[in-house]
């Protein structure tokens, strides 16, 4: 079974538009959560999210026909796929990339809901007012078909909605397309925009924190929403490697598991969630040993930080505690069904620099879990060897992803 | 692939009843059964679509306890019993829980749910939002209610690729247990289908409007085809590996001997495309891994639905595929079970175990520009390969390649 090198990412997200804007934010522990302006929250229960920044959206008309009417999900799919494909070298109109050999792997938990909402409102007042094609994108699957569309992509193209491991359970089907052949290159990652839907619903749920989420902190109090989508990119290491193309990463396993417990709920033992990430160490040949740093779910909910701290200790044993772990949700908030791509892309960045990005430090450790979280100031490794990145949903759904480092052919 | 995957149950729910004995039946007599719709929150057009193939009240009796009818979602609810359904015609009781994945397709996801929690934000403030209509409210519900309802620990997964949706749930599902990732599989399809969502899709113009007599019928690859019959229920499929069937000394009702799927970039969304050619190749990718050629094909088991356009394109890739060479014998039990709701998936592998797949409800004629003719299924051989074929408004197109079973 051959690797599966990581050749370009894209990203938008509460820091900005693309991955230069999302790095410089990160390793700054700059967070994107504060005042937001996407729809009227002054009743709902909170009042902030990492909203991607209106001011720097970009105009895409000229390379994305009809870019004016796509949904806003649809918008950050299609921006970080085309970054992503930019870094990647590879141009879907030279003939150089099969079509049929290009597949389109995306997560998303809502798709156009947003502007659903939008009609909704509309249509529920008085059905002739409503114009039906707000309704056209509003599928959940519509991000990953926008991107095939626009890419000219003639393979395989599926969508994964569970929840918050959404995108990394797309990054997992994508590698094991390009593992068997399926495809030469896969497009995997994941898009969702902020709406009213999941705001209230997770605010129904008391899960969301009325100031900016704090992983594994004493007093935290919940997550924070954030939007955005990210994309990588997924092909042959030897078919990268002819062509060129200089690998960021490689994606050396994915696994996934079920808590099986509650809908809402974690398991408390963190035992599906430990499932999962020994069965993506077991894909990728790893010992647990073999890790030297986590990006944790962490999304700062008392219940959820509790139970990946279990997960922790059940994979990483007496280590659990001295391995380091980047919370990036503390800075880009939660992007739901997108969260497992571009913490995806972090992951490598931060692999790839050879540092690993802080967040700020916010109240006291909380002493029943005392983990190692990066803070305030980047924690430099340069000779990091691999690391896990772990998406834990909503339903039990748990997965996670092994990136190891390209440290070029010769290592 | 390794080894065929093997199906081992069925589990399935829909306008035919509860079961799939009466689905074999309805699909044997090719008797559309659709009902009326409630039109009484005035979200109908006048003059649109009335009827949909909807589940008939009671068929959940004694797959469910009180509590779960309780809290769970309608699709929730259809899945949890299909799948237990499922696990019966199995012959199984529990077991392997760590290596069971759960693999559901939704096209819409609980929609009855979600339309009452977007009124409560929308028109009564977003603090009226119900926490326990949100959590039933996502796209992944009903295969979380599975794994908490049968302790399965495997992989989770919901794909949502509308109509191509089901075949993918398929594919992903026997790619699991080809891996070796999971020893047994629960795959399938949910929907449900609400007076409001058959509203937005008569509004989209995609449903079958009445003809002269009234009555709306789907007549896929029909002359007088003018859409689709909205359709809701559930099939759930128990897949295998053949070691495990073998252990326990199972039977087969069917091997899946390859999947596949592509995409139409020509496709706007929710709408269909002129792409044929590139879905006419993944379809043949798609034989070809199973080491088949078209002409080993014995029989269709097509998702044309009576879509005006999309009945087309399935037309074109088919002849494109078979490059000109005459069909196999075509079915189209979306005639009969409506779209959505899985009735395809369970007709599929009902026909490949041998069942008769007889008449297309509302057929009349030909569409002379298509060049398809249904069969009736009352002369068929039982066929030995079975191909299944669905394309998705916005592109997708997936296909599996079915075979008699064993043990």
């Amino acid at each position: 079974m051959g690797q599966v090198a990581v050749t370009g990412v894209g990203a938008v997200c509460g820091l900005g538009w693309g991955v230069d804007a999302l790095w410089q934010g990160l390793r700054a522990g700059r967070s994107g959560i504060g005042p937001f302006a996407r729809f009227d929250h002054s009743q709902h229960r909170t009042h902030l999210a990492a909203e991607a920044p209106e001011a720097d959206s970009p105009d895409l008309s000229r390379r994305c026909p009809g870019w004016r009417r796509l949904s806003i999900a649809d918008r950050f799919a299609l921006f970080a796929a085309l970054e992503a494909m930019e870094q990647a070298g590879l141009d879907p109109t030279t003939g150089t990339m099969p079509p049929e050999d290009v597949g389109v792997y995306f997560g998303s938990s809502t798709g156009g809901m947003y502007e659903s909402e939008l009609f909704f409102g509309d249509f529920l007042r008085d059905p002739r007012r409503a114009r039906l094609s707000a309704l056209v994108a509003q599928q959940v699957n519509a991000p990953g078909d926008a991107v095939a569309r626009q890419l000219g992509a003639t393979g395989p193209v599926a969508t994964f909605s569970s929840a918050c491991a959404s995108g990394a359970l797309a990054l997992g089907a994508a590698l094991a397309a390009v593992r068997s052949g399926l495809v030469d290159v896969a497009i995997a990652g994941g898009s969702d925009s902020l709406c009213q839907l999941t705001y209230a619903g997770f605010n129904a749920l008391r899960s969301v924190d009325e100031a900016p989420c704090r992983p594994f902190r004493a007093d935290r109090a919940g997550m924070s929403f954030g939007e955005g989508a990210a994309v990588l990119v997924l092909e042959p290491l030897e078919r990268a490697l002819a062509r060129g193309a200089e690998p960021l990463a490689v994606l050396a396993g994915a696994g996934s598991s079920c808590d099986a417990h509650h809908m809402t709920a974690p398991d408390p033992t963190g035992a599906g969630a430990a499932a999962a990430v020994e069965a993506a160490l077991a894909d990728a040949g790893l010992a647990a040993g073999a890790v030297d740093f986590v990006n944790v779910h962490g999304t700062g909910t008392p219940l959820n930080d509790a139970a990946e701290w279990q997960a922790l200790r059940r994979v990483f044993g007496e280590r659990a505690g001295e391995v380091p772990l980047v919370a990036t949700k503390a800075l880009l908030g939660h992007l739901l069904g997108s969260s497992g791509a571009i913490e995806a892309v972090a992951t490598v960045l931060c692999l790839q620099r050879g540092e690993l990005h802080p967040v700020r430090r916010e109240g006291e450790a909380d002493p029943e879990l005392p983990v190692s979280l990066v803070l305030d100031a980047p924690l430099f490794l340069p000779d990091m060897r691999a690391a896990v990145s772990t998406s834990l949903a909503f339903g039990g759904s748990n997965a996670a992803l092994v990136f190891s480092r390209w440290a070029g052919p010769a290592a | 692939m390794s080894a065929p995957v093997l199906v081992t149950g069925v589990g399935t729910l829909g306008c035919w009843g509860s079961g799939s004995e009466l689905l074999a039946a309805a699909l044997a007599a090719g008797v559309p059964l659709a009902s009326e719709v409630d039109r009484s929150a005035g979200y109908h057009l006048a003059n649109g679509a009335r009827r949909a193939c909807l589940v008939p009240a009671g068929q959940l009796a004694g797959w469910l306890s009180p509590g779960e009818s309780r809290r769970m979602s309608p699709p929730s609810k259809l899945a949890v019993a299909a799948s237990r359904m499922a696990l019966e015609c199995a012959g199984l009781d529990g077991g392997e829980e760590e290596r069971t994945a759960v693999v559901i397709a939704t096209a819409f996801g609980p929609s009855t749910n979600t339309e009452i929690l977007l009124k409560q934000i929308l028109f009564e403030g977003p603090e009226s939002a119900s926490p326990s209509l949100f959590m039933e409210s996502v796209a992944n519900a009903p295969a979380a209610q599975i794994a908490i309802a049968l302790k399965a620990r495997g992989s989770s997964l919901t794909v949502c690729q509308r109509e191509a949706g089901p075949l993918l749930a398929l594919g992903t599902g026997a790619a699991e247990i080809d891996a070796g990732r999971a020893r047994r599989v629960l795959a399938g399809t949910v929907d449900e289908m609400t007076p409001l969502l058959h509203a937005l899709l008569d509004r989209f113009g995609a449903l079958a409007r009445g003809g002269p007599e009234g009555e709306e019928l789907a007549r896929p690859f029909g002359r007088g085809r003018n859409g689709f019959l909205a359709g809701e229920g559930a099939t759930v499929l128990v897949l295998e590996s053949a070691e495990s069937v073998a252990d326990r000394g199972g039977k087969a009702l069917a091997r899946v001997l390859a999947w596949g799927s592509a995409f139409d970039p020509t496709a706007p969304p929710s709408g269909w495309g002129q792409g044929h050619h590139a879905l006419a190749r993944g379809l043949r990718r798609t034989l070809e891994r199973a080491g088949l050629r078209p002409a080993d094909v014995d029989l269709v088991v097509s998702g044309a639905s009576g879509a005006r356009e999309g009945d087309r394109l399935e037309a074109q890739v088919l002849h494109a595929a078979w490059e000109g060479a005459p069909l196999p014998p075509v079915a189209a039990p979306k005639a009969v079970t409506g779209e959505y709701g899985g009735g395809l998936l369970a007709s599929a592998v009902l026909a490949a175990a041998g069942s008769r797949l007889g008449p297309a409800a509302g057929w009349q004629a030909a569409d002379p520009d298509l060049g398809i003719v249904l069969c009736d299924g009352s002369s068929l051989p039982a066929p030995a390969i079975v191909l299944v074929t669905s394309l998705a408004a916005g592109g997708a197109g997936a296909w599996a390649v079915l075979g008699r079973g064993v043990g």
